[in-house]
């Protein structure tokens, strides 16, 4: 395993590279590498980009180079996107020139034809003295090296690593990150691991201090063994979640043994998670949803989550909700004597529920136009003290019944309450609409708002139940294994 | 014979496993308790094999020929006497599903005590490397599936997780009347076989796949009473 410092200093210059090299770019037609050097223009990357062609003497207003032998300066990183058989001979010439080449080209290791291809690609990057980022995946999203491959439109240093074996999903990780307010502190996609693997990038986010929670979409995993020890190490340090694809029959296949036959590949990465505490994940909700909920909401390792209170508005949501998080380990019990009899002594309308989950109909959330939350919060938090608190208001309940403003003083309630209590529980917003572009256009500025306080924001009571279960998960890793030697 | 020696022999022998008593001493070499055993090599050799053994006894075929000594009619149980053993070796001898395969002789073995019966498994996954396996035996692990996995190495929290990750686990404890069985006895053999100096991480290179089936579980202790030992094809 590398050690920390070695993970860092190999791969600092990836995430701000003080030079970059782009290969393909076509001085007459707007190709792929075209488009990655105008997005990370318009980023505001201020170091070197050398376009390199054979016969073209500048393009996009940028001088080229014959090859990346040629350019003034060495290249920290390279983005390559011409056809494949064309590069290992390019890689050859860069001869320590070069520290990173991100090969976005196909047609190597994930088709059988292009096996030798890639074996050569290999050689040529160990021949040439540089790292190999690739081949097939889509490029690096570094927004302190002000680096793009997606268009991304901001550049918020955040603070969430992901690591992709899957380009397309990269894409798809940050806009609907950034839609949801996650914000990244770099995303690597890695295509066919051919040199630089997995493994060693997570070493690279565990060590860098502008990271706080790691994410990895992975599809096979050759350095599984690098991967758990790696994992291992860490002892949970930060939050790490994993998105598994492609489960393969590998194991089962040569079975001879009860052992064997029982395996399948599913049982080791349950194993992985519970040993090292990674969180596994199964869909590409789920993964934004979870990494969402540790960039926002600090671990309690003292006291793993437990005890959730439920507040909002919608009877069977709350009934199904409460369903839901007991499946997963999540308890909405009711509140002691003394925090109900507060709760009564509002005297809140007929059909109120106030016992936990507390259930509000729109009648009773519009009183003092929508202040009446900010009350019942107070109790909740100053009594029923749970470990997490989930409001949600169905917004489409409110629609031709109560005053526009009575969501906003509601939101506002909200956002007020909980800082009033810093750290004292988890708080998220659950905002749930219909898909009707008026409301989603106050649910976006809704959640705009929340997230400028920290406070995650999911759609559905089964988002954030899951998020909520995966910090559960992350907290009693740590409390379970806090000194012990385990 | 130490470990590695074992497995080189067998490799040695172009075995594609290890053989019971091969297995067994392997687990011994551990520190694993296996039930006292001699071997003969045929029912002329009784007498002076039993008189150093405890009854009832257990006969079992050796044969690399076979991999299932159940189902081809080569275990026999609950022997008392050296006649009872003689009868059986015999009757195994002349059974059809036995004639035809190579015989390497007949292990004699102590029963162990009654006790709850267990699986401990390995198995060398591709990506992971060595994995340590466990389930409650019979129709548990059979037909449940009842089982979970770890990484090796294991650590004790890790071994007492994973006994607490079985469906069946109750029963360990002494559900529906039963005496509860020691889960330190478990915990250790766990560790013998999947920890970090244990038996999967000495020998991952050679061991394919591992099955204790069945560990026989008691109040105060555990008995591996048959093993099998897959080896890598290198």
């Amino acid at each position: 395993m590398m050690n920390k410092n070695n993970a860092l200093e190999t791969f600092s210059p990836l995430f701000e590279p003080k030079t970059i090299a782009v290969v393909g770019a076509s001085a007459r037609s707007f190709a792929l590498p075209n488009t990655f050097m105008k997005r990370i223009r318009d980023l505001g990357y201020k170091g070197d980009i050398y376009p390199i062609h054979p016969s073209a003497a500048e393009i996009d207003g940028l001088t080229a180079y014959k090859s990346l032998a040629d350019t003034p300066k060495p290249i920290d990183y390279a983005y390559i996107a011409v056809a494949g058989g064309l590069i290992p001979a390019m890689l050859e010439t860069a001869k320590g020139r070069l520290r990173f080449a991100h090969v976005i080209s196909s047609g190597f290791g994930e088709v059988d034809e292009g096996r030798d291809l890639q074996e050569k690609l290999v050689a040529a990057a160990h021949a040439g003295g540089l790292r190999l980022i690739g081949p097939n995946c889509m490029g690096l999203f570094s927004p302190r090296g002000s680096v793009t491959f997606a268009e991304v439109g901001q550049r918020d240093v955040g603070t969430v690593g992901v690591i992709s074996q899957s380009g397309g999903l990269g894409t798809d990780i940050i806009r609907r990150g950034f839609a949801r307010g996650v914000k990244f502190s770099g995303v690597v996609t890695v295509g066919n691991c051919a040199d630089v693997v997995p493994s060693e990038l997570l070493e690279y986010y565990l060590a860098d201090a502008q990271t706080k929670v790691i994410g990895m979409y992975l599809e096979t995993a050759k350095d599984g063994r690098r991967l758990f020890e790696t994992l291992l190490a860490a002892k949970a340090s930060k939050p790490v979640v994993i998105l598994k694809g492609g489960r393969t029959q590998q194991g089962l296949a040569a079975a001879a043994s009860h052992t064997g036959s029982l395996a399948g590949d599913d049982r080791a990465w349950v194993a992985l998670s519970r040993q090292t505490g990674c969180v596994l994940v199964e869909t590409l909700d789920q993964f934004v949803d979870t990494l969402l909920i540790f960039q926002s909401l600090k671990p309690n390792t003292a006291q793993p989550t437990k005890r959730v209170t439920l507040f909002g508005n919608g009877g069977g949501t709350s009934v199904l909700a409460t369903d839901y998080f007991a499946r997963l380990g999540l308890a909405v019990t009711p509140f002691g004597a003394d925090t109900i009899d507060r709760l009564a002594a509002l005297k809140l309308p007929p059909g109120t529920s106030i016992t936990n989950p507390v259930d509000c109909p729109v009648g009773t959330l519009q009183q003092e136009d929508g202040k009446v939350a900010e009350k019942i919060l107070d109790i909740i938090y100053a009594h029923g003290k749970p470990d997490a608190l989930v409001m949600h208001l169905n917004l489409s309940a409110f629609v031709g019944r109560a005053k526009p403003e009575v969501l906003d003083n509601l939101m506002a309630a909200a956002l007020r309450v909980q800082q009033k209590y810093p750290g004292q529980a988890h708080f998220m917003l659950v905002l749930r609409s219909d898909g009707e572009p008026a409301l989603e256009e106050r649910k976006r500025s809704f959640r705009v708002n929340a997230m400028a306080l920290g406070v995650p924001v999911y759609d559905e009571m089964s988002n954030a139940g899951t998020a909520l279960a995966a910090l559960q998960w992350h907290e009693r890793f740590i409390y379970t294994r806090a000194g012990s030697n385990a | 014979m130490n470990a590695q020696e074992l497995i080189t022999l067998a490799r040695t022998q172009q075995r594609a496993a290890l053989d019971e008593q091969a297995g067994k001493s392997l687990l011994a070499a551990y520190g694993v308790a296996v039930p006292q055993s001699r071997t003969v090599k045929n029912a002329g050799e009784v007498d002076i094999a039993f008189a150093t053994l405890k009854p009832p006894l257990v006969v079992k075929i050796m044969s690399p020929d076979i991999l299932h000594k159940s189902d081809a009619g080569g275990v026999k149980v609950g022997l008392q006497s050296a006649a009872d053993v003689k009868d059986a070796i015999n009757t195994m001898a002349a059974s059809p599903k036995i004639q035809g395969a190579r015989i390497d002789g007949y292990l004699l073995e102590e029963m162990a005590p009654a006790g709850q019966e267990m699986v401990i498994g390995g198995l060398r996954d591709p990506q992971f490397g060595p994995l340590v396996m466990v389930g409650l035996g019979g129709i548990f692990v059979e037909v449940l599936r009842d089982v979970s996995f770890r990484i090796c190495p294991i650590t004790r929290l890790d071994a007492a997780e994973m006994l607490n990750e079985l469906k069946g686990v109750a029963i360990l404890d002494g559900a529906r009347g039963m005496k509860p069985v020691s889960i330190d006895a478990i915990i250790d053999v766990l560790m013998k076989v999947g920890g970090e100096n244990g038996l999967l991480m000495r020998h991952a290179d050679d061991v394919a796949e591992a099955d204790i089936n069945p560990l026989i579980v008691s109040g105060n202790g555990a008995v591996a009473v048959d093993a099998r030992f897959i080896l890598s094809t290198k």
